[in-house]
């Protein structure tokens, strides 16, 4: 009698779950949404910055190193400005918390992958 | 893999590995000495996850501190995130505001909930049982789009429960959510109490008892200790954060098999989702964070040492923290409850059991080669 209340019980279950949708998505067609304040590829705002470094010194991973601007900008930005090293960054968001005129801040983008090493490394004053 | 021994004298003993394959054991390897099925002896071979974290933090600021320590346990990184904040805070006096304390223990406890649900399913998958290991994972992922909306990412909060409080508040609407998903959580372990006559007992029960006295005597704690019958928990005999506000039991068991651990693992989950309902209730408004000094003030840490412990999922975390007066604490020692577990206790556990049953003891006791090599 148990045998077959069990046996029963995988049939429902197995009809329910015939009917019902999957739990996941399909990936390149639908996607689910990335919720508010997630962390991901970086915003960087040169008019705002004030070169003072702080992200720099709070990155626990030394991925951002201030840098001089290309030449032919030098006169219209001539101090020293973050660039961010993707490769080695872990998207903890200290460099947004301590910015003190919020010049960086993470956005929801995560689509990151690339095959060309050089596209992870991003400038403050974009070459080209 | 496996090699004669000639040497012994003796013609059927012999030597094989298990592990280190990720999907297996994990980045952990145990060398078996066999007679045929039976286990002679095991030794626990760690080292293959080693990535220095105690000499790290002697080379960073405490809040760049707080993103390392998630990486300490892959699967609860929020319980060591409290662990540090803890020691940082009573290291420097802070007192941290009440709301952020009751986030603190909801976070935690989510935590706790997400980490369990780890351990059924790889339990389910070790023991052959493909379809818990699938509901189990399919479930946590709920728990993980919390902890996205709250932290910004799914499994790495990175340093949200900081030293001083929380990283950001809960969002608004949060609390709803979270009520959500725990009644998801209560669907979930009626669906794994089905399973419990039918698949899972047959396998664990009997296996790889502890009793009580090892158990005490290798240095067992958390759920593995509760499950041998000792009635123990960090939250209630050293309280930290809120906890004595909140009422809550600790389930025991006096088997100590693999069966007994595993039912401890669902009334842990029940326990914390009491917690959880306690903590959204009484949420205090307020501040989440100490206000921030500013900036371009150096912060130091006063000189002093100071050792906290914390109930972790897999029993108890706790960290050892020095500092003679600078930017960077000067020494940090991390407890990782995973240690003991996985090396005299499941040495004990193998020995004179069958080869058969080396998943079904692994698994029991929830363990996490990341915090046993740190």
């Amino acid at each position: 009698m148990k045998m077959k209340a069990r046996i029963l019980e995988t049939v429902i279950e197995l009809v329910k779950n015939l009917f019902s949708k999957p739990m996941t998505v399909r990936f390149p067609h639908e996607s689910i949404p990335i919720a508010e304040g997630y962390r991901g590829e970086h915003e960087y705002d040169i008019e705002k910055c004030r070169s003072c470094g702080l992200c720099a010194n709070i990155c626990p991973n030394k991925a951002i190193m201030m840098v001089k601007a290309p030449k032919e900008y030098r006169k219209k930005y001539p101090k020293l400005y973050p660039q961010i090293d993707l490769g080695k960054c872990c998207f903890c968001g200290l460099c947004q918390d301590r910015c003190p005129t919020g010049a960086i801040k993470l956005t929801k983008n995560i689509f990151l992958s690339t095959f060309d090493s050089k596209e992870v490394i991003k400038n403050p004053v974009p070459t080209k | 893999m496996i090699s004669n021994n000639d040497t012994s004298g003796h013609e059927l003993e012999y030597e094989i590995p298990f592990g280190p394959a990720h999907p297996g054991p994990g980045n952990f390897s145990i060398k078996l000495r066999l007679d045929g099925e039976r286990i002679i002896s095991a030794k626990s071979d760690p080292g293959y996850l080693h990535r220095g974290f105690e000499k790290l933090m002697e080379y960073r600021m405490p809040m760049q501190n707080a993103v390392l320590s998630d990486r300490l346990c892959v699967l609860e990184p929020l319980s060591w995130n409290l662990v540090h904040a803890e020691a940082v805070d009573e290291l420097m006096g802070i007192n941290v505001p009440e709301r952020a304390r009751y986030i603190r223990v909801t976070m935690a406890e989510l935590s706790r909930i997400q980490s369990h649900i780890i351990w059924y399913g790889v339990m389910s998958k070790a023991i052959g049982f493909e379809t818990g290991f699938m509901l189990a994972f399919g479930y946590r992922d709920y728990i993980l789009d919390l902890f996205e909306q709250i932290t910004g990412g799914r499994v790495y909060p990175t340093g949200y429960i900081c030293p001083g409080g929380v990283r950001r508040d809960l969002t608004q609407g949060i609390a709803t959510k979270i009520r959500t998903t725990l009644r998801k959580m209560n669907k979930m372990l009626s669906t794994f109490e089905k399973f419990d006559n039918i698949s899972i007992s047959a396998r664990t029960k009997g296996i790889g008892v502890l009793p009580l006295k090892e158990a005490i005597r290798l240095g067992a704690t958390g759920p593995v200790l509760r499950a041998s019958g000792l009635k123990t928990d960090v939250r209630k005999d050293d309280p930290y954060e809120a906890y004595p506000e909140f009422d809550f039991d600790i389930p025991v068991r006096k088997e100590g098999d693999s069966c007994a651990r595993l039912s401890i693992l669902k009334e842990e989950i029940e326990e914390s989702m009491k917690i959880i309902k306690q903590a959204l209730d009484n949420m205090p408004e307020g501040n989440f964070r100490v206000p921030s000094p500013n900036p371009k003030i150096r912060v130091t840490l006063p000189k002093g040492e100071v050792y906290v412990r914390n109930e972790c999922a897999r029993g108890e975390g706790s960290m050892y923290m020095v500092s003679v007066g600078g930017e960077k604490p000067y020494r940090c020692k991390i407890r990782g409850p995973s240690f003991l577990h996985m090396i005299p206790v499941l040495e004990y556990l193998l020995k004179d059991s069958q080869i058969a049953d080396i998943p079904a003891i692994y698994w029991s006791l929830n363990v996490c080669p990341a915090d046993l090599d740190r």
